[in-house]
């Protein structure tokens, strides 16, 4: 059994969960929960596997043991494809959007999962595949709007400075309307500026929506976070408030024996 | 020999089937990053099969139609049972998959309907049209056929950018994973484009069938072309396949009229060489680098 807090009513939580990779354990009785509404934080030097806890929980690692729950329920083979009907959404580190689309397209395909079609319906180009369309084409437009990237949505990926490109990206993982958002390093390779703005944003999602941060700087962490899990060498050694955090001495022991190296 | 206006009709009609098999390349390309070499095997086996039922209906147009759902089935069936498990195991082994679904297709075909070429008639008239008193090399079952490929580019056009299914599958083809992410269910996707391209093979295979002859080979050398004018055309452009299938079309049409038609497969060579010396990307491609 690895390090254990327990969370009243956590909305998203992984359970004793063990991931090995190529004969190394990258995962060890891994239990976080995620209180629902907070901003939570998931920190640990580099190797720590915060990204394996992202890719556990949204279906693209299937853990050797242990498991993943959504407001309580154990969910069973979890395929990526399904995050965004559960409510989940993911961003990934860098910005993953796709460089034929353009900007609107990208945001769009993050509200496909709102806006009901079929397959042969499409395929025929019915008349109210059109209707669909337009409706999926304001959503992305609005969320565009929100976060003031609407006057780039018709270009591609690739004529896009990197911060705006990172908005973009976060647009298609807000489009779809999640309650729970998992952002995996989203301040990276973005100014101090453009970095305070996004703390801003992410702390106005809270309470309405759960956030589950994994980021590297610490700045933002502290300033954003109302709760923070530590990992090092794939065990949880730490949890608690960013105050509780900082002065942990097992934290400390983690962050500065990776400066040693 | 001919007038020059002679030979660029007759490589526009001759053209459009090339644009439209190199259609087909394109859309398994663009939904699902594999350059099918099985595309003109699937659509000699559908031609046969659109053969078989012109002879026991008398039909055209219900041998087309059921060519079609042939298309449609063969493209599932082989995303299904190749595809989808080469994919898994390696993605470049799917592209030399390809090359062995042609193989085994051509042995099928060879098989259930021989070796022999057969010939498949023609829905309207397959003479040179008249006007003021002189013949052109350009005749209605062209006009049809230019006609049936403008009318699928525009569907297909609309069906890729206008509608979520189509922006899925473009999404789905680039990167699964962020695909995913967003809601889209690839693997289904993928059997989509195999599925659609397979259809447009079919109706490539029904209409080139009448200007050669139909046998288990027959199609390989629309393969070297339709392969040139969708890689030249950027190979995930529909327009840029058209423009070049017409052009690949034009040009061999030209060297045929002029020098001998044994060149024209050299011509197309050339053709792909520098393009991919020059301009790899492709004429109308979007993207920035693409490995050869």
């Amino acid at each position: 059994m690895g390090y254990y807090l327990p969370l009243t009513n956590p909305v998203l939580e992984t359970v004793d969960v063990n991931v090995t990779l190529s004969g190394l354990h990258i995962l060890k009785d891994v239990s976080i929960g995620v209180p629902r509404g907070s901003v939570t934080g998931l920190i640990g030097p580099n190797g720590a596997g915060k990204t394996t806890v992202f890719n556990v929980m949204s279906g693209f690692l299937r853990p050797d043991s242990g498991e993943v729950r959504v407001e309580g329920r154990r969910l069973r083979h979890i395929a990526p494809q399904r995050l965004t009907r559960l409510g989940i959404a993911r961003t990934l580190q860098g910005v993953g959007l796709f460089p034929s689309l353009t900007a609107l397209e990208n945001v769009m395909l993050g509200a496909t999962v709102r806006v009901r079609s079929g397959i042969v319906a499409d395929a025929l180009a019915l008349p109210w595949t059109d209707a669909r369309q337009r409706q999926l084409r304001d959503q992305a437009r609005a969320v565009m709007e929100e976060f003031a990237v609407l006057d780039v949505a018709d270009r591609r990926p690739g004529e896009l400075p990197y911060p705006i490109q990172k908005r973009v990206a976060l647009a298609r993982a807000l489009v779809s309307d999640p309650r729970i958002l998992l952002l995996d390093e989203p301040a990276g390779g973005i100014s101090a500026g453009d970095m305070a703005d996004l703390g801003g944003l992410i702390k106005s999602w809270a309470p309405d929506r759960t956030v589950l941060l994994v980021e590297h700087h610490m700045e933002l962490v502290m300033d954003v976070c109302d709760f923070i899990w530590v990992l090092d060498a794939g065990s949880v050694i730490a949890a608690g408030t960013p105050e509780q955090v900082r002065s942990d001495p097992a934290v400390l022991a983690a962050y500065l024996g990776e400066e040693a190296h | 020999m001919g007038s020059f206006v002679d030979f660029f009709l007759g490589g526009v009609a001759n053209g459009a089937v090339i644009a439209l098999m190199a259609l087909a390349l394109v859309l398994v390309w663009r939904s699902t990053r594999v350059v099918n070499f099985a595309q003109v095997g699937q659509a000699m086996f559908t031609t046969f099969v659109g053969l078989s039922v012109l002879q026991l209906t008398g039909s055209w147009f219900v041998a087309l139609a059921v060519a079609v759902i042939a298309g449609a089935l063969l493209g599932l069936i082989v995303h299904v049972l190749v595809m989808r498990p080469v994919r898994r195991a390696d993605s470049s082994g799917a592209i030399i998959a390809t090359f062995g679904v042609l193989i085994a297709l051509q042995s099928l075909a060879a098989m259930i309907w021989g070796g022999e070429p057969r010939s498949y008639p023609t829905p309207v008239e397959y003479v040179g049209l008249e006007i003021f008193g002189r013949v052109f090399p350009i005749t209605p079952y062209d006009i049809l056929v230019l006609v049936v490929t403008a009318l699928l580019v525009a569907a297909l056009a609309i069906l890729l950018t206008k509608t979520k299914l189509g922006l899925s599958m473009r999404a789905a083809a680039f990167n699964p994973e962020v695909a995913r992410l967003s809601g889209v269910r690839v693997s289904r996707m993928l059997a989509v484009g195999w599925v659609i391209a397979g259809m447009v093979g079919a109706v490539a295979g029904v209409l080139v069938a009448p200007t050669s002859t139909l046998s288990p080979n027959s199609f390989d050398i629309f393969l070297v072309f339709a392969f040139t004018a969708a890689v030249i055309g950027g190979l995930d452009s529909l327009v840029g396949a058209v423009a070049f299938g017409i052009g690949t079309g034009l040009v061999l049409s030209l060297v045929t009229g002029y020098s001998d038609a044994s060149n024209a497969a050299i011509v197309a060579l050339v053709l792909l060489g520098l393009n991919l010396w020059f301009k790899p990307d492709g004429v109308f491609s979007h993207h920035k680098a693409r490995s050869v």
